[in-house]
């Protein structure tokens, strides 16, 4: 847990200049972590230091991955969060070396790899598809790896023992791979890679294949044994729940670069554009117009439709068209006859229970349709479909976003160095 | 559980309100056709095929086990034509038993070279990207779409006039057979190549391993069915082959069971069952190698939980 305590701590650091990242400090005096700490357990907590700096990868025609920069450090579970084609596996595969970059540095521990071959680099992968051997046994494709090092064979018993005790696969040794289950397989990948003792692991979509349930319980289990580790893991996925629950940090990708980065919270609570905020689970966009921006007071007011609102947070001294942003369970339903500041009135469009919670479509008098969560306490919800509402956006929950995205400005992307 | 496997197949025509519909035009005196009905016509088909095939060659076998010289009419069991005493056995018949050997020879000759080198054909063509690749990648089915008599009397203009130190007979025989048969192992280990992707050979490298370890150790396990089906694919066809054979043999010592066959049938040199002898060897080894090569190959893909399909679409070389 130390290290991973470490890492969070070095990452709030960063995150304290609202999205910018002051990677400085975690970056210098313990870049330069010795080598021989690959084989050691108890190695110095600080290595797995990662630094991209205007990481570029074409392919053909297509840029894959525009310039990204950013910082991880050591210890830290960082994610990178995007749709398909978003350029963050690319960016993985560069790191790992599977790729090599048509631009930039890739700095591990303050060492540039970017030329180095896959098998030269003090990182390891755990791939989407598992790739465990299929003519190897358990044990087999766990000892792979360590072939390559100096291991004697007692040693190497060893620590494939141990390695599939951490993964809790203990007497699977003579399985073969088809014989194991998706879930068991991603452990075995899981204990192939860390078997190694990397100062940094790469995950590619690692829980991808699995379903839901699985999955759930895998992304708690892969959190604790990143902390108990002290590992650095860089965790690609498109999935923002998994993004949300695990990462220290994640970045949001978009069209190979970088969107946001920040912590979760950070990223969820205060996204920076409308494309963060949809991608970061169901946002409710609403076109709207600032009418008078924030000057003395707190809040921008803003016109949506023919009703006047206060928002108070996001960039409330915008002026002119925005777009209007509230998370889902901030959205408060009320009975029709409230009156009172930020109330909309509307018309209940949908019910859907999920069990948990209800979720609820209105449409708003503007003429737009918003969701709300209403968390499930027992009891029957009073309205149905056709039901009039009234709906309260609370000022400090509605967000006020640029209509246009913004073009990757210099406070998105973080400092270098 | 069993109840709902034991549903019943509905026998008789079911009146659906929507069949009738699509069948608007259908005439009333006719019986309305039952969807679920046998497939009378093709699987009497099928028997057909199998039929017109395979009796004429259970014929010619049986008839190489004829207590006389007759090709046409039975005069009791004998296997005087494979190990009887006289020269008129395949044992004991120099020319005929040399013919087993000199086939045997070929067969093993040419899938040992020819086996590595489509092999190697096969990841060049995979991991080079190229407009050339692509190019190459169309030599690749070169042997499907060149008629084998045209390659072969090239084979024989190329060893009579331009390789001269190639002499006709085993040494021409075999080149001309690597040649024709490179067509297999470069295809069919290219489509494992593809099966297989770059995946497992990037977490061997990203293990620890570099690229040549990668490959004999992770490359060269996975693709050993491709490999093993591709020499029982060329060592079947080597033994069928007659075409270049033919061409590139030159004494009596080089021909194989095919020419000897060929010349023998239609003169009165060696006596008609004694040839349906030696084609009946020729079918078991083809047999056997077929038998024996779906056997191993699903012995080694066992892990991969497919089903035999694709080791009988293997071995068929598709």
């Amino acid at each position: 847990m130390g290290a991973g305590e470490a890492g969070g701590g070095k990452a709030g650091d960063g995150k304290a200049g609202g999205g910018e990242v002051g990677a400085g400090e975690a970056g210098d005096g313990n870049g330069t972590t010795d080598r021989s700490g690959m084989t050691d357990r108890n190695r110095d907590a600080k290595s797995g230091h990662i630094e991209l700096a205007s990481l570029t990868k074409r392919f053909g025609d297509v840029v894959a991955v525009a310039g990204i920069s950013l910082e991880v450090a050591a210890g830290e579970f960082f994610s990178l969060l995007g749709p398909s084609g978003c350029g963050k596996t690319t960016t993985l595969r560069l790191v790992a070396g599977f790729e090599r970059p048509d631009a930039g540095r890739i700095l591990i521990d303050g060492r540039d790899v970017a030329t180095l071959p896959p098998h030269k680099r003090d990182v390891n992968t755990v791939f989407q598809s598992y790739a465990l051997f299929p003519f190897l046994n358990v044990a087999e494709n766990v000892a792979f790896g360590l072939r390559y090092r100096s291991v004697s064979k007692a040693d190497s018993a060893r620590r494939v023992a141990e390695a599939l005790e951490l993964v809790q696969l203990a007497g699977y040794e003579k399985r073969r791979p088809g014989q194991l289950s998706g879930g068991q397989q991603q452990r075995v990948a899981l204990a192939r890679a860390l078997v190694l003792r990397p100062s940094v692991l790469l995950l590619d979509e690692p829980l991808g294949a699995l379903d839901a349930k699985l999955r759930r319980a895998l992304q708690v289990e892969l959190k604790t044994l990143q902390e108990h580790l002290g590992i650095t893991f860089l965790y690609v996925t498109h999935d923002q729940e998994e993004a949300l629950t695990m990462s220290d940090r994640l970045a949001v990708m978009s069209g190979g670069q970088i969107a946001q980065l920040g912590a979760p919270r950070e990223v969820y609570e205060e996204p920076v554009d409308a494309y963060v905020a949809e991608f970061l689970g169901v946002s409710n966009l609403m076109d709207a117009t600032a009418t008078r921006p924030a000057g003395a007071t707190e809040v921008c007011h803003v016109r949506l439709g023919e009703f006047d609102l206060e928002a108070g947070c996001g960039r409330i001294d915008s002026t002119g068209a925005v777009k209007l942003a509230i998370r889902p369970e901030r959205v408060e339903l009320g009975a029709y006859e409230l009156t009172g500041g930020n109330r909309v009135p509307g018309m209940v469009e949908r019910l859907v229970f999920l069990g948990s919670a209800t979720q609820i479509f209105v449409h708003l008098a503007p003429g737009v349709t918003l969701q709300a969560l209403v968390r499930n306490d027992g009891r029957a919800l009073p309205w149905s479909q056709g039901s009039p509402v009234s709906v309260a956006l609370p000022a400090d929950a509605l967000r006020v976003l640029a209509t246009e995205v913004p073009a990757f400005e210099e406070a998105l992307a973080p400092a270098v160095g | 559980m069993a109840v709902i496997a034991e549903k019943p197949r509905p026998a008789a025509p079911m009146h659906l309100p929507g069949a009738q519909r699509e069948r608007a035009g259908w005439p009333k005196f006719l019986p309305r056709p039952n969807p679920w009905r046998r497939a009378w016509f093709l699987e009497s088909f099928t028997w057909l095929y199998l039929i017109w095939s395979i009796v004429p060659v259970a014929l010619a076998v049986l008839f190489s086990f004829n207590n006389g010289k007759s090709q046409s009419s039975w005069q009791g069991f004998s296997l005087q034509w494979y190990v009887g005493k006289g020269d008129t056995s395949v044992l004991h018949n120099p020319e005929l038993h040399h013919a087993v050997i000199q086939t045997l020879v070929l067969a093993g000759l040419t899938t040992v070279i020819t086996v590595p080198l489509g092999v190697a054909f096969a990841i060049g063509i995979d991991r080079w990207r190229s407009r050339t690749a692509a190019g190459l990648s169309f030599v690749m089915i070169f042997s499907f779409v060149v008629p084998e008599l045209l390659l072969a009397v090239a084979l024989f203009f190329v060893v009579t006039q331009l390789l001269r130190f190639i002499p006709l007979g085993t040494y021409a025989e075999v080149a001309g057979l690597v040649v024709w048969n490179l067509s297999w192992p470069a295809i069919v280990v290219r489509a494992r190549l593809v099966t297989i992707g770059r995946v497992y050979e990037e977490a061997a490298a990203d293990l620890g391993a570099s690229r040549i370890r990668a490959m004999w150790r992770v490359l060269a396990p996975m693709l050993m069915p491709a490999i093993f089906a591709s020499a029982v694919l060329v060592f079947a066809g080597v033994i069928d082959d007659f075409v270049i054979v033919e061409q590139l043999s030159s004494t009596a010592n080089t021909q194989p069971m095919s020419v000897l066959i060929y010349s023998n049938v239609h003169s009165a040199g060696l006596p008609g069952p004694a040839l349906n002898a030696l084609a009946t060897i020729m079918l078991g080894f083809s047999l056997i190698v077929a038998v024996l090569g779906l056997l191993v190959y699903r012995f080694m893909t066992r892990q991969e939980r497919h089903g035999s399909t694709e080791a009988l679409t293997s071995i068929a070389g598709m």
